[in-house]
């Protein structure tokens, strides 16, 4: 995996499981597909002459440009989950994501309040799971979608005696 | 204030709290009777006369359990203080029993809405952070005990134990200090001078042009609801910073402030995540400062008048003012030269005072304030400054910090700089660093890791008198003491 200009240097990168590229997959079809179709039936109804407005130019422009959003959100979905990583330190969690957007969090272990798992219904599927952190703060925003079920288990297990040993207060 | 009894709130406390049912039941039956006696009609319609006594029983049975149920519900409150913990039960027909770790207690206030004022009797809230859940009320006590019930309390969590853990021994209260005061002429000055007045003034200004332009007087007619809303506003900051005054004492920090409701909240040490002190363009000639603070639990209130209210340490002051409270939410600043770091802070640009500013490859990214945004780092906390004309400077202790990102878009990584975001709990202050240059980011994000690490393992305890040092004893000093021990809240505002 690159070591991108933001992260510190001679980090080990954990990478999620390819097969969370299936998980935004899905969830992509749902979320554009829909939003794609929803936006072409005025296309459609003007050229079944229901409608007289809009002209057809707008209604053909709207739902192209949502295509190629659509299709654009596509061809990033394997390099986004690519960019996803973790690495445990002796005192935090490092966890990365994003390609035009980076960003690079650490979660010190004796800040987390509690460790999620969640699954959902792909991920099942799948065999994943999604580890959540929290801290006292709303604003640490930490999740890691894509581990391996038993890379969850472990990762929280291994999190949850961290904590416990450096936990600090507030 | 024995240990582990069960007490009960004051009789009187459903009455000043319901009130407003009480005055709406009296409204409804007088306005009636009121009316039709100065029209010289009977009381009851004829007809209906026969039903009177029906109808007076109904009135009176509404009225009765009304008073039943104020009754029960005090009867059913109940509270306790016993064993590191507060618990307060409530409700008759829906038990609810609350209970508090009291060394996780973040800050206690006591309210006093005008009504109890009246009766001398006072609210008292407390923030606890155990499980994100709201503050543990207990309305309405007398003003005495709800002062000795706050002594007790933040005895217990600075981990005080009153002798030979004798019940029947209460806690004397901490003696305090006062530290400083904000005059009413300096508080309808910093109104005036808010941003919001800039918009009325703007806002006249543009609707009487408009006026003028277009021949019609209708534009004064959407002045009027602004006019009304803002009104409110300035009152609202008027009624809560009225009569501000900070002091110190062991416990902590106390601020009172309130003109009709009145307020007196204690912030024990080392519970301030986060101090953010801004200068709007408009104070700037009169060298104000306001000062704003995260306190967890505070964040999450339903009211954003009261929240705005309780998150403000000064809502307005001058330089040794600001220098002043800072001393007490970091006692010990991690710099020898404070006033400089501050200061530099405060009003400074570039390296002045060891900042490290956005790299001048970067100016076009933040024209004008690509000199003020910086940031500098003490033994003890993270300075993080910003704004040319609305000067920001946020202070975030290390062993306070929750945790961090570091964000990097695509214009940024065309000019090599970074943000850095240090997450806190919830609350006005938001931390960032923005624009830095990124090997000066990266370099600081894992300074700040270690940092916050070793300031960690320092703090042991959340009792913090049995901390190593009582931060309060050594900030005392600075507030010039003039010892009036056992402040008196109801007298000095009552």
């Amino acid at each position: 995996m690159r070591t991108e200009a933001i992260d510190p240097p001679g980090i080990d990168w954990e990478r999620v499981s390819p097969k969370y590229i299936t998980v935004r997959l899905v969830q992509w079809v749902l979320g554009n597909l829909v939003s794609v179709l929803v936006l072409s039936l005025p296309l459609m109804l003007v050229l079944a002459d229901v409608w007289v407005w809009p002209p057809l130019w707008l209604a053909v422009t709207v739902p192209a440009v949502m295509l190629v959003v659509a299709l654009w959100r596509l061809v990033l979905i394997p390099r986004q989950v690519r960019a996803i990583g973790y690495a445990e330190r002796d005192d935090d969690l490092l966890i990365r994501t994003g390609i035009f957007f980076q960003r690079t969090m650490a979660v010190p272990y004796g800040r987390m309040q509690y460790v999620d798992i969640s699954v959902g219904p792909v991920e099942r599927g799948l065999g994943l799971c999604t580890l959540k952190l929290h801290t006292a703060s709303p604003g640490t925003n930490a999740q890691i979608p894509g581990l391996p079920a038993a890379e969850g288990a472990r990762l929280r297990e291994q999190l949850a005696a961290r904590g416990e040993a450096r936990l600090a207060g507030l | 204030m024995s240990d582990g009894e069960w007490l009960r709130v004051h009789p009187a406390s459903p009455f000043v709290r319901g009130w407003v049912a009480l005055a709406a039941i009296a409204f409804f039956f007088g306005r009636d009777i009121f009316e039709r006696s100065l029209q010289g009609r009977p009381v009851f319609e004829e007809e209906l006369a026969g039903r009177a006594p029906l109808l007076l029983a109904g009135g009176g049975a509404v009225l009765l359990v009304t008073v039943l149920g104020f009754i029960l519900t005090w009867y059913f409150t109940k509270y306790q203080v016993a064993g590191g913990y507060v618990r307060v039960n409530t409700g008759f027909l829906f038990r609810q029993q609350r209970q508090a770790r009291l060394d996780r207690v973040q800050a206690i206030d006591i309210v006093q809405p005008l009504l109890a004022r009246i009766f001398g009797l006072a609210e008292l809230k407390f923030e606890v952070a155990d499980a994100g859940e709201s503050a543990v009320r207990l309305a309405y006590l007398k003003m005495d005990d709800a002062r000795q019930l706050r002594a007790t309390i933040l005895a217990r969590a600075a981990g005080v134990t009153t002798g030979t853990e004798d019940p029947g021994v209460a806690a004397p209260e901490a003696p305090e200090y006062p530290v400083l005061a904000v005059p009413p002429s300096r508080l309808v000055g910093s109104l005036l001078l808010s941003g919001q007045s800039v918009f009325v003034v703007a806002a006249t200004v543009a609707s009487v042009l408009l006026s003028a332009v277009t021949e019609s007087s209708a534009f004064y007619l959407y002045l009027v609801p602004a006019v009304l809303g803002l009104a409110a506003t300035y009152w609202n900051l008027f009624n809560k910073g009225y009569n501000f005054t900070a002091a110190i004492s062991p416990d902590g920090i106390r601020l009172r402030y309130g003109l009709l409701d009145t307020q007196a909240q204690t912030l024990p040490p080392g519970r301030i995540q986060a101090v953010k002190i801004t200068q709007p363009p408009l104070w700037r000639p009169l060298g104000w400062y306001r000062i704003q603070v995260n306190v967890a639990g505070y964040g999450l209130v339903e009211n954003a008048g009261e929240g705005s209210a309780r998150t403000t340490l000064l809502p307005v002051g001058t330089l040794p003012d600001v220098m002043n409270m800072l001393s007490l939410v970091l006692p010990d600043p991690g710099t020898p030269q404070p006033a400089v770091v501050f200061g530099a802070g405060l009003t400074g640009q570039d390296a002045a005072g060891g900042f490290v500013t956005t790299p001048r490859r970067a100016r076009w990214l933040a024209p004008l304030s690509w000199r003020r945004n910086g940031f500098a780092a003490t033994d003890t906390a993270l300075l993080l400054r910003s704004g040319r004309w609305w000067r920001q400077l946020v202070v975030v202790p290390h062993q306070r910090t929750q945790s961090m990102a570091l964000h990097q878009g695509p214009l940024a990584r065309l000019f090599r700089v970074a943000d850095l975001v240090l997450h806190t709990t919830a609350g006005p202050v938001l931390p960032r660093l923005t624009q830095a240059g990124v090997d000066e980011a990266r370099t600081l994000f894992n300074e700040q890791s270690a940092r916050a690490r070793l300031a960690r393992k320092r703090q042991t305890t959340e009792q913090w008198l049995r901390q190593v040092a009582p931060a309060a004893a050594e900030a005392v000093p600075v507030a010039e003491p003039a010892p009036t021990t056992h402040q008196q809240e109801g007298g000095q505002h009552g």
